[in-house]
């Protein structure tokens, strides 16, 4: 099984590990709890080395990237980043994607929920080295989250940094070596993916690690990343993304460009939006001290089998049990009550998401 | 706070369903239109986020948005409640709560 370059270290921190996909990851290191407020309150400082992580040439990643990608590859900007979804033939997707236009190279970034082996095969079949390189072996992901993650990018790459959009891409040195960073969170807080190549990683994790640390910060594990992306509503692979798979009622049409020719999965794709839209995903919310909702859950509507739970998380700053349920076209509208397991069971609510207020909103970093 | 529960009633349901897709309908039209963004209606899904991810519209679109939203409802967003632009469904909460006569008079 495929494990982080920097494992040791995680463990002499006190990381607990489990399996995901064929890839091991840091679940946690303390409790949910504490790693969620981390990273609303202060930062925190994930390893996202799960992540499979290709560096193409410029002059073959536009051509072997756009075939394959739902996103439109040729239109991203020097400098800034796409974020779309790779999909299998049937038009499931299976990998939440970036692809960062870096000068002479392409970044191209895949959250997968496929053994690296299945996705080698969706990616490259002929094994052409098509993609480029795979730096995955010889890199460290760091998902450095919250609300004040960018003092710490400031303090370790220089002001400039605070001038990046979300969405794009800047190389920088740290101990002599390029660290490519992205500015790309998914938590609603500041957020920055950093790739640092192995004679740097372990310096800079212990960096980053003791500027965490000094603001009050935590190490955090994958699974309250879960929670984070659910009372955020972002798209999430390994929760409602592995549960419905299918791109339209996940509403991520805002990753396909429809017009373009071709890419994996388009057929399919193609063939089920001209049919129209028959479910999609919504916000649920329980009521404050009620029973947790559990993923898989039946759901009612007026007496009658409505959907399922399709992910399920608690958002601490709700106090509440959140949950994105697979409903009909029709009653798929946040304000309605659902029961959960049985026609009378414990009520629901649809809600309109994302439900929370992130602190990174009221910060201006232009301003900084 | 989320502690409240929906109608329970069929006729209630269909209440805030009629009145709340009438609202989505004329906003995501009058989006699609003035931003002149390549989607469908029924491709625009309620939750996605408008600007920063999802849509990925800038500072420019977030003041067409707000025109937009003054335009069909002939409601007015204050800076500080910008926030509101998060998603379609914010936006959507937002008017119906004026349409309540429950929002902050600009």
């Amino acid at each position: 099984m495929r494990a982080s370059l920097l494992r040791p270290h995680l463990a002499q921190a006190g990381a607990s590990f489990r399996p995901r996909h064929g890839v091991e990851v840091v679940a946690h290191f303390t409790d949910r709890a504490s790693e969620y407020a981390a990273i609303r309150n202060a930062v925190g400082l994930t390893d996202f080395s799960f992540l499979r992580t290709f560096a193409i040439p410029e002059a073959q990643a536009i051509d072997a990237l756009d075939v394959l990608l739902a996103g439109n590859v040729p239109k991203i900007r020097f400098g800034r980043v796409l974020h779309t979804f790779l999909a299998d033939p049937h038009g499931h997707v299976v990998a939440d994607c970036f692809v960062a236009n870096n000068d002479q190279e392409f970044l191209f970034t895949c959250e997968s929920i496929l053994s690296d082996d299945s996705l080698n095969s969706l990616l490259d079949p002929s094994g052409s080295g098509i993609l480029g390189q795979d730096l995955t072996p010889d890199i460290a992901v760091f998902s450095l989250d919250g609300y004040k993650a960018w003092e710490i990018v400031k303090k370790v790459f220089g002001p400039d940094v605070l001038g990046l959009p979300y969405l794009s891409i800047e190389n920088y040195s740290f101990a002599g070596q390029p660290v490519r960073l992205i500015r790309a969170g998914k938590t609603s807080e500041f957020g920055y993916l950093l790739f640092a190549p192995k004679s740097a990683a372990a310096e800079l994790f212990e960096t980053l690690r003791t500027e965490v640390t000094a603001r009050e910060g935590r190490l955090c594990g994958v699974e309250v990343h879960d929670d984070l992306r659910l009372d955020g509503r972002f798209f999430n692979i390994h929760a409602e993304g592995s549960q419905v798979r299918d791109p339209l009622p996940l509403g991520l049409q805002w990753m396909v460009d429809f017009d373009k020719p071709d890419f994996l999965g388009a057929a399919a794709i193609r063939e089920r939006r001209a049919a129209g839209l028959q479910s999609k995903i919504i916000g649920l919310a329980a009521p404050q001290g009620a029973e947790s909702i559990v993923l898989g859950t039946e759901l009612f509507h007026e007496g009658r089998a409505a959907g399922k739970v399709v992910a399920q998380g608690f958002s601490p700053v709700l106090s509440q049990s959140l949950a994105l349920g697979l409903l009909p076209i029709d009653i798929a509208y946040s304000g309605l009550e659902f029961r959960r397991s049985q026609p009378d069971g414990p009520a629901l609510r649809s809600i309109s998401m994302p439900p929370i207020m992130p602190r990174s909103l009221s910060v201006k970093l232009d301003e900084m | 706070m989320l502690t409240q529960i929906g109608p329970s009633t069929p006729t209630q349901s269909a209440q805030v369903i009629a009145r709340r897709a009438k609202v989505i309908q004329t906003f995501k039209d009058e989006l699609i239109r003035r931003l002149n963004l390549p989607y469908l209606p029924e491709d625009l899904h309620e939750d996605v986020s408008l600007l920063g991810s999802g849509l990925g519209l800038d500072s420019l679109d977030a003041l067409e948005i707000v025109l937009c939203i003054e335009s069909c409802f002939r409601i007015k967003i204050p800076d500080e409640n910008i926030s509101v632009l998060r998603s379609i469904n914010t936006v959507v909460d937002y008017v119906l709560e004026h349409q309540d006569g429950k929002g902050t008079t600009p």
